[in-house]
């Protein structure tokens, strides 16, 4: 077939990364193409992805000290778009993602769905501590890394305020942790300290240290909490942690099992070592400790018993991982009514047949009254995501009996009225779709399959493109609580 | 030797070897599963780590007159971690294809656990060119059944030519019995392997007839041929002048699966069409593409074909 080329389809795809002390945008461009032979039903998959356009690294504006000032982020947002030479109607998909401690503001829920609205109708994920390390770990190479080579590769993300691990394994994610380290946790002006933060304060309690506000920023304390960042670092990778290292611990415990072999280091500490970017922040002197924590953590004897590797993405490691890690392709053969898309900011409640159609079947509807009442505890119509997972082997004919389990128990639904979404471990997608139509389902159906979810995870999803696939952001978590 | 036997010694050898390595402990080894294999053989094999200290330890001479070299102290040592890295490598790459790779072998053989399946395996394809379709399925599905200008299976095999051809009485039969010119006219028939209709016609047909439906697409009266080829659909085509012809009919068995069915489509087939324009969607059975979802599939594929009046390769070039 001289000359055949297979046809491709691009999607604009964008990036917002709002972090503790920066924020940064990238637009990117995948192809997709169907990446299945000819004989076989149709695989879409991205398979190219460019970066259109890198953002400068811009300060985060905040209005105070806990409120992230909105039109601020919209101006830069709107600048950068303009920039790019780009409309906010060309973007199909893509993530803000606000991470560290801004996500811990008052507004950022707010933020991020003003967002969604005003600056391109694409899909938003706030993440949470553990997707935020997960994304830092892709967009730095991490993942990539340990894909190519095996070794458990550890990604360790310090911005202004939290650092995210994840530690991966070829693809598999072994585990994540977050700490409250980074480089704004001590702030300084005019070379004193000007302030410090909830946890920071009370590690110096903890340890008897005296820092103050208004203390140089020359006090021997400043490299007492720098080296201790560091040092606990090095337990929560070793799976040591003691009790003085709990302060620092945002929300779980190191929870991999497997001893970590290499480690990187991404986010803005990791640039204070690497200084990959060629034209600096505009603002360089972020007046913290950042300096101080990458100068401990380099001078750690500890840390040199692991490989260290040197990240592809440093300061923008989150912001790359965002705009291009967190789409999904959904599988080819999938069932969706185009106007009721897109769909955002879903939850998804798994359900298991574990492997037993029948028994399945008949505990279904206990199951989904506890979804409704999970989901829409306030009777308000909030809709979720019926995720059907360890189906057996079936065939056409349960697939009708499934069909009319599903129509049944969607009645329960306090908004009956709402679509059906189906997300389908295995790929009956597209036949399970059409069933529901042909039994007249008084709702609108979208049955997607190919997607990794999970329970408690949240979704949206996107328009359907020419491939006849809907691009997916499955989110692990949104807010953190605290 | 009666077949039946042959077949029945063979999985209780298979049965009794694989109990036993259950018994054994075997670390590591346990959950390499074999999932696309033919239904006969049942479960997972398992591989036998090499014991501490074998009796039948294999060594090596130099039969040629030059002094042996004395033995060096470089020994390969790949340390306990690189081993299990290894092998955690190779069950990566297993888990990827259906092959029979990383089965190991002793000496320049393969082990008998991977040279008898593999023996399970031919054999389930044979069984499956030689082997029938139940009335029942066609009763069930009431579709009628013609046949071909082939006598029985020698001949099938040995003169393809004959299996695209209708007999007489099949021509005769489908003119009084088919709608004429209908949008869509389905055809089976088992072609290659019997087993492929038998498992996947029923979920397959039921799941394209509902797709046709829901998209508004008319079928004719779809019937089964015996001992067809795919060409056969242009005599059919011709009889009949349908739009478009899919023919659900069963693929060469091979050693992977011997229950594999494919769908071959064409618009407009008639006698002397030419085989690019035929396009086939293939792989379908429990370890492939799932029946039911195939069937969903191949109603959009239909609609697409209807709708750039092409298909195979003149259809990819009309979408563009």
């Amino acid at each position: 077939m001289a000359g055949f080329q297979p046809k491709k389809e691009a999607i604009i795809s964008a990036g917002i990364d709002i972090g503790t002390s920066t924020t940064k945008i990238i637009i990117s461009r995948f192809s997709l193409m169907n990446v299945a032979g000819s004989t076989h039903v149709p695989r879409i998959e991205i398979v190219d992805k460019e970066i259109l356009y890198k953002s400068p690294i811009f300060r985060t504006p905040l209005q105070d000290a806990t409120t992230i000032d909105i039109k601020g982020v919209e101006l830069i947002i709107r600048s950068q778009y303009e920039d790019a030479g780009i409309q906010s109607s060309d973007i199909e998909t893509g993530a803000v993602i606000i991470t560290g401690e801004t996500a811990t503001k008052q507004n950022a829920r707010e933020i991020v769905h003003y967002l969604s609205r005003e600056v391109g109708d694409f899909l938003v994920a706030a993440a949470g501590p553990d997707l935020e390390g997960i994304i830092a770990a892709k967009g730095s190479g991490t993942y990539d890394y340990a894909l190519k080579t095996g070794r458990v590769t550890a990604n360790i993300d310090i911005g202004g305020g939290t650092a995210n691990i994840a530690v991966y394994k070829r693809d598999k994610l072994l585990g994540t942790c977050t700490m409250h380290v980074g480089g704004r946790l001590i702030e300084f002006k005019d070379s004193t300290v000007m302030s410090i933060s909830p946890p920071i304060e009370q590690l110096l309690k903890q340890e008897n240290k005296s820092l103050r506000l208004g203390d140089t920023n020359r006090h021997p304390d400043i490299k007492f909490i720098a080296d201790f960042m560091a040092d606990s670092i090095t337990r929560v990778l070793a799976k040591e942690v003691k009790a003085e290292d709990e302060v620092l611990l945002l929300g779980h415990k190191p929870n991999w099992n497997e001893p970590v072999e290499a480690i990187m280091f991404s986010g803005g500490i990791s640039e204070c070592m690497y200084e990959q970017e060629i034209t600096r922040p505009s603002d360089i002197s972020y007046n913290d400790i950042g300096k101080q924590l990458a100068a401990s953590l380099q001078s750690n004897r500890r840390l040199t018993e692991w490989d260290w590797i040197e990240p592809e993405e440093t300061v923008r490691a989150t912001v790359l991982g965002a705009g291009t890690q967190t789409t999904e392709i959904s599988g080819a053969t999938i069932q969706v009514a185009p106007d009721e898309l897109p769909v955002k900011n879903v939850p998804v409640y798994k359900y298991s047949f574990h492997g037993h159609l029948e028994k399945g079947l008949a505990a279904l509807g206990q199951s989904i009254k506890e979804a409704i009442n999970i989901y829409d505890s306030f009777q308000e119509g909030q809709n979720f995501v019926l995720y059907l997972a360890d189906l057996p082997y079936v065939g056409f004919k349960d697939i009708q009996k499934l069909a009319r389990a599903i129509l049944q128990v969607m009645e329960l639904r306090h908004d009956p009225e709402q679509p059906i979404l189906l997300v389908m471990q295995m790929d009956y997608a597209k036949v399970l779709g059409q069933t529901l139509l042909a039994m007249n389902a008084r709702q609108s159906v979208i049955c997607i399959d190919q997607i990794n979810v999970d329970h408690g995870d949240y979704m949206d999803i996107g328009r359907a493109l020419q491939s006849e696939v809907v691009p997916v952001i499955v989110k692990t978590l949104t807010f953190h609580s605290s | 030797m009666n077949e039946q036997l042959i077949q029945t010694i063979t999985k209780l050898v298979v049965e009794k070897l694989k109990s036993n390595e259950v018994s054994q402990p075997s670390a590591g080894t346990a959950d390499v599963q074999i999932k696309l294999h033919s239904k006969q053989a049942t479960g997972a094999l398992t591989e036998l780590p090499p014991p501490e200290n074998p009796n039948g330890k294999v060594t090596f001479h130099q039969t040629t007159s030059a002094k042996p070299e004395k033995k060096s102290a470089v020994h390969p040592q790949p340390a306990e971690k690189t081993i299990s890295k290894q092998e955690e490598f190779i069950e990566e790459l297993k888990k990827k294809t259906p092959s029979r790779i990383g089965v190991g072998r002793a000496g320049s053989r393969p082990k008998t656990n991977t040279w008898l399946q593999f023996r399970l395996d031919h054999a389930a394809a044979v069984d499956a060119v030689y082997g029938e379709v139940p009335d029942k399925i066609l009763h069930q599905l009431d579709l009628f059944q013609v046949q071909t200008r082939v006598k029985d299976k020698e001949e099938y095999i040995r003169r393809p030519d004959l299996g695209r051809k209708l007999s007489d009485e099949a021509k005769e039969l489908i003119k009084k019995r088919c709608a004429f010119s209908p949008s869509v006219q389905i055809v089976t028939s088992n072609g290659l392997s019997a087993k492929a209709i038998e498992e996947n016609l029923e979920d397959v047909y039921l799941s394209l007839v509902q797709s046709l439906g829901n998209l508004g697409i008319e079928t004719g009266t779809p019937f089964y041929v015996d001992k067809g080829r795919v060409a056969l659909m242009d005599e059919i085509g011709d009889v009949l002048q349908p739009d478009v012809v899919v023919m659900l009919i069963g693929e060469r068995p091979g050693l992977v699966s011997a229950e594999s069915l494919s769908a071959y489509l064409c618009y407009q087939p008639r006698i002397g069409t030419i085989e690019a324009d035929r396009m086939v969607v293939s792989n379908i059975h429990k370890g492939g593409i799932p029946p039911v979802e195939a069937g969903a599939y191949l109603g959009t594929l239909i609609q697409k074909i209807l709708k750039y009046e092409a298909s195979g390769v003149s259809l990819v070039k009309k979408e563009g």
